[in-house]
Formats: structure tokens, C-alpha cells, sequence
């Protein structure tokens, strides 16, 4: 082996390294940008789940779990009433509510378990944990001080647990499945048409294109056209898959769900095509998945919830599109959310909007670089 | 306008494009008879390609005036009578010959998929996928996709570049029975010995005309037996 043909291809590779100023900004500087979102996602700082307490409670077992509540630092407790509580958790604003009865103490006293009601709203499973281990430490800490002043022992602990959606059985996978059929159809259609359409300019082929009656918008869409009817097919391969084989928990409409993936498809496909105009090739094109594609899904609300963030990064999630797509999918297949509802129609809007927007912006771009 | 009276397929006056420091077109003017065989003959990066681009209107912030057919450019609908083959063999590497062409004439609003292939001498290869046609095979079909809607201009960029002695004759006699048929050709070229077989040349550097006329045109003005010697002395009596 000669050190020195060795070596010739070491300093070459180091020396375009040296031009390729971009290739080095995403080496050195997307992973920090990465991890730092990570960072700002799991290291909390946002709002912390809401639980409601409903406390009906006569006797002191009630105020004292209260008090415990109010003071725990991993869920955001607050007394409200049965009606308001029921409002709330179906609105999302409470993660869930805590009934405490009126013979709650008196009950504990004749040696009966500690069994209030905890409704969880089910969709989160980080909130739903959060509730019911700090109501479970509540109870504890309750008890414990009373029993302490006397006349009460340390009951047994047995709240008893509903979910609005969903239930105890829904899993990890049910939870994250659903938004995340729609990230694996916005990232391969995302690859796949920026790749393939920088082929286009790349092969000179655009150039041809360019110099014929074609208008720009009639590039654009019969591109978009012809991807979309692949990605289609492609969105409800996963989407069945998804459901029958992964046996996904879905209470909604599953024509709902495709049009949500359907409205993904074509932003991701028109997003290709524009983002293809900033890249010199298809390595390039590759490139721009940590820098756009990676952010878009880590702040998606997929891993964590866009109103655990710190709100200055919500508005950084509430800007982009994937986050709509996750908030309508979730809600369609937990929540079993249909047009009927505001937030499936406010998503849908800003999905359609987003795919608008991607045309005209591809077509706007589309003259730069052919030569 | 419309282009009934019009005696020039095309009429480039005082084109003028700079990219960056490099000044592209420098004030050209160039007219093309309809059915003449026009040579642009220059060194690479003299501007040829940029002009061709400029004549079809792809070059934004050109200073000038450029018709096309009777047509003041840019103009999308008159590109449906234009045919361009750009310099390497711009196709779909994994459509067959056939598909290729055919796409290039449903663009330009149809055209005779089967007289295209026959003119290159393609129509056995038909069905075989881009991907596995030979250098000087593409060449010809990249034509036939140019051609594919019988173009009243064709525009054609070093078409000749890395094609066998024999395929160019080939190419040069499609091309004059073209131009007989009435189609304007302008064809770029540094290769002085295709310059013979143009109507007309002009002679192009630093995105200058430098001069223009028959191939015999000229040898008289430079007074020179050859035309590789013929530009080298009106380059040197231009710098």
C-alpha cells in the first residue's frame, strides 16, 4: 500500500471540502440546530399538562389533595366544576379532571379504599402519565399528612380511570402511528420529486422544457400531477397497511385521514420542486433534510406535544405545515374528529394553503439555474 | 404582428448580456433569411450558446431587440415552430427512443413521431431505453425530439460535438434536405470544416459578430486559404 497515492485521496477529498462551503455549514452546523431542538422539546419549559379537580369533598381529605396538586411541578392543577371540566377536556385545554366525592373522607375514614374518578382525555400519553402519577403522589401526601394528625390510617389507593379517547389500551404506536403515516409520506414524496426533478435540470432536459410552449405553472402542475398520483398511491399503501396489518387504533374516518395525507402529498411533492431550484445536485437536494425536513418533524408535535415547547418555539411549530397535518391526524384517529370540527377544518385550510403556496412558488422560481 | 411579411426568421438587433464580469453578448446583430443554413462559428465561450439561448428567449435582461419568426421575444406560443437541440443529448435516460420523441412533439403540439425516427435512422431502436443507445444513437434522437414537430427554425447547439466522421455527414445531409424543405437552420460550430456547408457564417468571440458572409466571403476578406486562418486573422484585426 503507497502512503502517498493514500494520502492523494485524502487531500483531495479535503480540499472540496474546502469549496463546498454548504456541505460543511450542514456538517458543523445542522447537528447543533438539531439537538438544540431537541433539547428545548425534552427539557420542558412549556405548559405543563392541564388537570382540572372537581372537589366536592366535605371533609379535609379533599383540600388536602388539592393543595398537594396545586403544588405538584408536573401538571398545571386547578379547581373547576363537573360541567366546565367535561367542556375542557374535550376542547384539549385540560390533559384531565380529578373527581374528589363528597363522602371522600368520611369513606376513607370507615377504612373504604382512596378511589377518586381521574378522566384522562387519553390523546397524550406523556400528559396521561404525568396526571396520574402526580394525583397518585397527591393522594399519598394527602393522606399521609392527615394520618399523621391522627384519626386516619394511609387508605388503600384505588382511583378508578377513564379515557374520553381511546382507552387504557391504546399504545405507543397507536398514539404516535397515526402522525407519523403522515411524516414518512412527507419525507419520501419530499426526496424522491426534489431529487428527481433536479434530474430534470441537471440532464438539461428542463432546458428543452423551457424552450418549448410549455408554461412554467404547466410544468409545475403536470409535475405535481404525476407525483401526486404515485404518492397517492403510495399515502394509502401506508394508510392501509397502517390500519390492518399495524391494526393502528383508528375512531375516525379513513377517507378523512387520506385527504389529510392527500393535501401532505402535494405541499411535499411542490416543496420538492421548488426546493430543487436552491440545489446544484442531487447530493445538494439530499442535503436539505436536516436543514428543512428534520426541524419540520421534530417540531411537529409527533414526539412532543407543540403546547409542551416553550412558546417561542410554538410559534416557530405553529408556522409550519406538518404540524397541521399531525394535530389533524391525531384528532381523526383518536378523537375521531370530522369536518364537522374546527380544528380538522382550520388544518385542512392551512394544508391547502400550504400546497398553494408551494406551486406558485415553484413556478415563481422555476427559470433559475436551467442553463 | 404577424409574420407573413417578415423576410427574416430571425432578427437579432444590438443584443446585449452580461453575466457578472463576463460580457456574454456584445452588441450583436445578426439577421437570418427564412430556409438559410446559418453557421455560428467561435472558440468555446465565445457566447454562441448564450446567443442561441437570447434568439429563444431563455436569457432574462437581454439589452435589444430579438424576433423570432416575426414574433418580438420572449414569447412562449411561437416556441410551438422553433426545434432546439441543446448541446449534450438532453433526453430521459429511462424512456425508450420512441417515448422521448414522442413526449418532445405532444409539447410542442404533436408532430410525425415515425418520419422523425426514420430521418435519424432510429426506427429499429425504437423501443430500446435511452439508457442503453450509444453516444453518436442519442446525438441522433436528441435531433429527432428537436425536429419531432417539423420546427420552421431549428436551432441547433454544436450538434456535431463527439459524433464520427460518418454520423456527421449524415446529420449535414438531413440537415440541407431540411433547409431545401424550407426550414431555418442556425447551427453553432468551432469546427471549421462543417463551416463550409452553412449559406452564411458569422464569425463569433468575446460575444462579437466579427464578421459575416459565405465561407468564400470569408477567405476574400482575410484574405486567407483556410478558414481556421481566415479567423484568426479577423479575430487579431478585431483585438
Amino acid at each position: 500500500m503507497s502512503w502517498r497515492r493514500t494520502l492523494a485521496i485524502t487531500a483531495r477529498l479535503l480540499a472540496q471540502f474546502r469549496h463546498d462551503h454548504r456541505t460543511l455549514a450542514i456538517l458543523f452546523a445542522a447537528p447543533l440546530v438539531i439537538l438544540g431542538i431537541f433539547a428545548l422539546l425534552l427539557g420542558g419549559g412549556g405548559d405543563l399538562p392541564g388537570v382540572g379537580v372537581v372537589n366536592a369533598d366535605a371533609g379535609p381529605l379533599g383540600s388536602a389533595i388539592v393543595r398537594q396538586l396545586e403544588a405538584s411541578e408536573f401538571v398545571d392543577a386547578r379547581i373547576v366544576d363537573t360541567t366546565k371540566a367535561e367542556e375542557q377536556l374535550t376542547s384539549g385545554e385540560l390533559a384531565a379532571y380529578v373527581v374528589l366525592p363528597t363522602d371522600l373522607t368520611a369513606s376513607v375514614m370507615h377504612g373504604a379504599a382512596l378511589d377518586p374518578e381521574i378522566h384522562l382525555r387519553g390523546t397524550e400519553p406523556s400528559a396521561s402519565a404525568a396526571t396520574l402519577r402526580s394525583v397518585q403522589q397527591a393522594m399519598v401526601a394527602a393522606a399521609s399528612e392527615l394520618a399523621a394528625l391522627g384519626g386516619l390510617t394511609v387508605p388503600e389507593l384505588a382511583p378508578v380511570v377513564s379515557y374520553r379517547y381511546g382507552g387504557a389500551d391504546l399504545d405507543s404506536l397507536d398514539l404516535l402511528g397515526g402522525p407519523f403515516v403522515g411524516l414518512l409520506v412527507f419525507f419520501i414524496v419530499y426526496l424522491v420529486t426534489s431529487v428527481s426533478f433536479l434530474r430534470e435540470r441537471s440532464l438539461g432536459t428542463l432546458e428543452r422544457l423551457m424552450a418549448s410552449p410549455l408554461r412554467r405553472t404547466e410544468i409545475v402542475v403536470g409535475y405535481s400531477l404525476g407525483f401526486s398520483v404515485v404518492a397517492l398511491l403510495q399515502a394509502a399503501e401506508i394508510l392501509l397497511f397502517s390500519l390492518w396489518i399495524l391494526d393502528l387504533y383508528n375512531a375516525g374516518n379513513v377517507l378523512l385521514i387520506f385527504l389529510v395525507e392527500a393535501l401532505l402529498v402535494l405541499g411535499a411533492v411542490n416543496l420538492g420542486i421548488f426546493l430543487s431550484t436552491f440545489a446544484r445536485s442531487e447530493f445538494q437536494a439530499v442535503q436539505f433534510i436536516p436543514v428543512v425536513i428534520s426541524p419540520q418533524i421534530l417540531l411537529s408535535g409527533v414526539i412532543v406535544p407543540v403546547s409542551a415547547e416553550p412558546s417561542w418555539l410554538q410559534v416557530v411549530s405553529n408556522v409550519m405545515p406538518l404540524t397541521y397535518a399531525v394535530d389533524a391526524l391525531r384528532a381523526i384517529m383518536l378523537e375521531g374528529a370530522n369536518l364537522a370540527s374546527d380544528v380538522i377544518l382550520r388544518d385542512v385550510a392551512v394544508l391547502a394553503g400550504f400546497t398553494v403556496l408551494m406551486v406558485v412558488a415553484a413556478a415563481a422560481t422555476l427559470r433559475r439555474r436551467v442553463a | 404582428m404577424t409574420d407573413a411579411g417578415t423576410a427574416f426568421a430571425v432578427d437579432v438587433t444590438d443584443a446585449r448580456k452580461r453575466f457578472g464580469a463576463i460580457q456574454a453578448l456584445d452588441g450583436i446583430t445578426l439577421r437570418v433569411p427564412r430556409g438559410q443554413v446559418y453557421g455560428l462559428l467561435g472558440p468555446n465561450g465565445s457566447g454562441k450558446t448564450t446567443l442561441i439561448r437570447t434568439i429563444l428567449g431563455l436569457v432574462d435582461g437581454v439589452e435589444g431587440e430579438v424576433t423570432l419568426l416575426g414574433t418580438r421575444m420572449p414569447d412562449r406560443e411561437v416556441l410551438a415552430r422553433i426545434g432546439y437541440m441543446t448541446q449534450a443529448a438532453a433526453l430521459y435516460g429511462d424512456l425508450t427512443a420512441e417515448e422521448n420523441v414522442r413526449f418532445f412533439a405532444r409539447i410542442h403540439g404533436g408532430g410525425d413521431v415515425d418520419a422523425a425516427l426514420r430521418f435519424v435512422e432510429l426506427e429499429d431502436r425504437r423501443s430500446a431505453v435511452v439508457a442503453t443507445l450509444s453516444g453518436g444513437m442519442r446525438t441522433r434522437l436528441s435531433l429527432a425530439c428537436a425536429l419531432v414537430h417539423q420546427p420552421e427554425v431549428l436551432l441547433l447547439d454544436e450538434p456535431t460535438v463527439g459524433v464520427d466522421p460518418q454520423l456527421r455527414v449524415q446529420l449535414w445531409n438531413g440537415f440541407r434536405a431540411m433547409a431545401a424543405g424550407g426550414t431555418t437552420i442556425i447551427i453553432s460550430s468551432h469546427v471549421m470544416d462543417e463551416a463550409e456547408r452553412c449559406d452564411r457564417l458569422g464569425l463569433i468571440r468575446a460575444g462579437r459578430l466579427l464578421a459575416e458572409g459565405s465561407a468564400a466571403d470569408l477567405l476574400a476578406l482575410a484574405g486567407a486559404d483556410r478558414l481556421e486562418n481566415a479567423f484568426l486573422t479577423l479575430a487579431e484585426g478585431s483585438s
